[in-house]
């Protein structure tokens, strides 16, 4: 039963931080809202094929607010403070996983950050550009299937990033190598289809794209929910890969005595 | 003058205890560098596929994408921690400073320097090659050279006059997170794409309360286009200069409201 006390545990302690992050969300909604313009200006002149204007809006407005689901989880799942403050020793002491403690944490911040950030985010966005909703179930269905699969590979890393931080303090760039990978690779901001042909090839190649672009293409209609199955071949790779970190992680780790 | 040669002193010794760990200093420098090299293609990638953005080339975007990124590395190299503020205000960590025999601004700029190569190469090598374009293609001329290396400086002091500006508003609100989402991120991102792509509103705010427009587009108006006139310049020194005035009396007051966070 630990899955649902960690889970709503975390949920609840940044239910105490509404106010602000609500704030916060206005913050990152202008972000959206520059992208957004830039897309104007550039359609205003060019054809945005296979999106246009509107579509090209909806496409970054969906994946700004997307980003507090799939994009940022905590920094290292907060092991970088637990390895600095020495808190990491007795949580590897801990008969469950290092791994399966830490995501199921994030979940619960994950959760949180779905109905408290992505929607008001993406209800802003709405409103002021009037985007048309999806009118059938299982478009919502696979959409949130994409989000849980991105949030799911975003926690891996974040984690991997965190397990780092006992080889190196300097685990910090890794989490801004991650976020800028990110923004480039992931369709973010550019589709993937209008990548040049070896940056496109790179991305592919890659889990990012099934941290924003299959999400928002399968909102958009463009794509059907069977291309996540990628994303799942990834979420099991990357599961293996945790696995086998944290084995590493109870090799490496040395406590001081005092 | 003995203000200045304590701050290089304390400068030195910031470096010195950086550069105890060389492998995470090398390693730092290595992966800002693939940041900023990612970050640069998202914008390129952009202007390659629409072959520019109104009116504006790939070399005259990358222009002004370089020189907001070494302003940045200029700002951010000798006043890293007037960025980080807040973080003292809620550790009460500015007590410390304030019992130092110096004024509290150049105790703060002094903590934490950061040497910022990954980003000088960056920003340093997309200037470089696109002013070598620019060059071949006769648009500027070698006087661009001095030119941009004036505004990358005046840039310099108008991010700094932002994010100190930023930063004071700390003393009455402590947390300043959001602020600076706003007016150091958004805005300098904003800043790296030709300000003609947004709406008037926001243009506005750029040309006023956060004066962005300043640190690089205005000035390459000039440089780059040869649109009004050389006194593009001088008025882009003379906002610079009177951000920096504005701010450091904005700073004096913001301190004397400082109240600390008691033991």
């Amino acid at each position: 039963m630990l899955f649902p006390v960690l889970v709503r545990k975390a949920y609840r302690v940044n239910l105490q931080y509404r106010g602000s992050h609500l704030v916060h969300n206005l913050a990152s909604s202008l972000f959206g809202f520059m992208y957004i313009f830039i897309w104007m200006g550039i359609g205003a002149t060019h054809e945005l094929e296979g999106y246009g204007v509107t579509g090209m809006i909806h496409y970054v407005g969906f994946n700004q607010a997307a980003l507090w689901v799939t994009g940022f989880a905590t920094f290292g799942l907060g092991i970088p403070q637990r390895v600095r403050t020495g808190q990491i020793a007795l949580d590897l002491m801990r008969p469950v996983s290092l791994f399966y403690q830490t995501a199921l944490r994030e979940w619960g911040q994950v959760a949180y950050q779905f109905v408290y950030k992505f929607l008001p985010i993406y209800l802003i966005y709405a409103i002021v550009f009037s985007f048309s909703f999806p009118t059938q179930f299982s478009t919502y269905a696979g959409t949130f299937a994409a989000l849980a699969i991105g949030a799911y590979l975003a926690i891996c890393i974040q984690y991997l990033v965190g397990v780092l931080a006992l080889w190196t303090t300097e685990s910090g760039w890794f989490h801004w190598l991650n976020y800028a990978f990110l923004m480039l690779l992931s369709g973010f901001f550019v589709p993937v289809e209008w990548l040049p042909s070896w940056l496109r090839a790179i991305s592919l190649h890659s889990f990012y794209p099934y941290l924003q672009y299959h999400p928002v293409k399968i909102y958009l209609g463009h794509e059907s929910a069977s291309v996540l199955t990628g994303g799942l071949v990834w979420c099991v790779g990357f599961s293996l890969v945790c696995a086998m970190v944290t084995w590493l992680a109870r090799q490496r780790v040395e406590v001081q005595g005092g | 003058m003995n203000l200045v040669r304590l701050y290089v002193m304390l400068i030195r010794a910031s470096i010195r205890s950086r550069m105890q760990y060389r492998f995470n200093f090398w390693l730092s420098t290595l992966l800002a560098t693939l940041v900023n090299v990612s970050e640069f293609l998202m914008v390129a990638v952009v202007l390659v596929r629409f072959d520019g953005i109104q009116g504006w080339s790939l070399y005259e975007v990358g222009y002004l994408y370089a020189v907001i990124s070494l302003s940045k590395v200029i700002y951010r190299s000798f006043a890293n921690d007037v960025h980080n503020l807040d973080r003292y205000l809620v550790n009460g960590e500015l007590d410390q400073l304030l019992t130092r025999p110096l004024p509290l601004l150049l105790a703060l700029m002094s903590q934490n320097f950061r040497i910022m190569l990954g980003e000088t190469i960056q920003g340093g090598g997309i200037l470089a090659v696109c002013l070598v374009m620019l060059l071949q293609q006769g648009q500027v001329g070698w006087i661009a050279i001095p030119l941009t290396l004036w505004i990358i400086l005046t840039g310099a002091m108008i991010l700094f006059a932002i994010g100190l500006t930023t930063s004071t508003f700390g003393f009455w609100l402590t947390k300043v997170e959001v602020l600076q989402t706003l007016t150091e991120d958004a805005a300098r991102s904003a800043a790296q794409y030709p300000l003609t792509l947004y709406p008037g509103w926001l243009r506005s705010i750029f040309f006023t309360f956060i004066p962005v427009a300043f640190a690089n587009y205005v000035p390459s108006l000039y440089v780059l286009r040869h649109e009004y006139g050389p006194w593009l310049l001088v008025a882009t020194t003379a906002v610079a200069l009177l951000c920096l005035a504005g701010v450091l009396a904005f700073w004096r007051v913001g301190a004397s409201r400082y109240q600390s966070t008691g033991s």
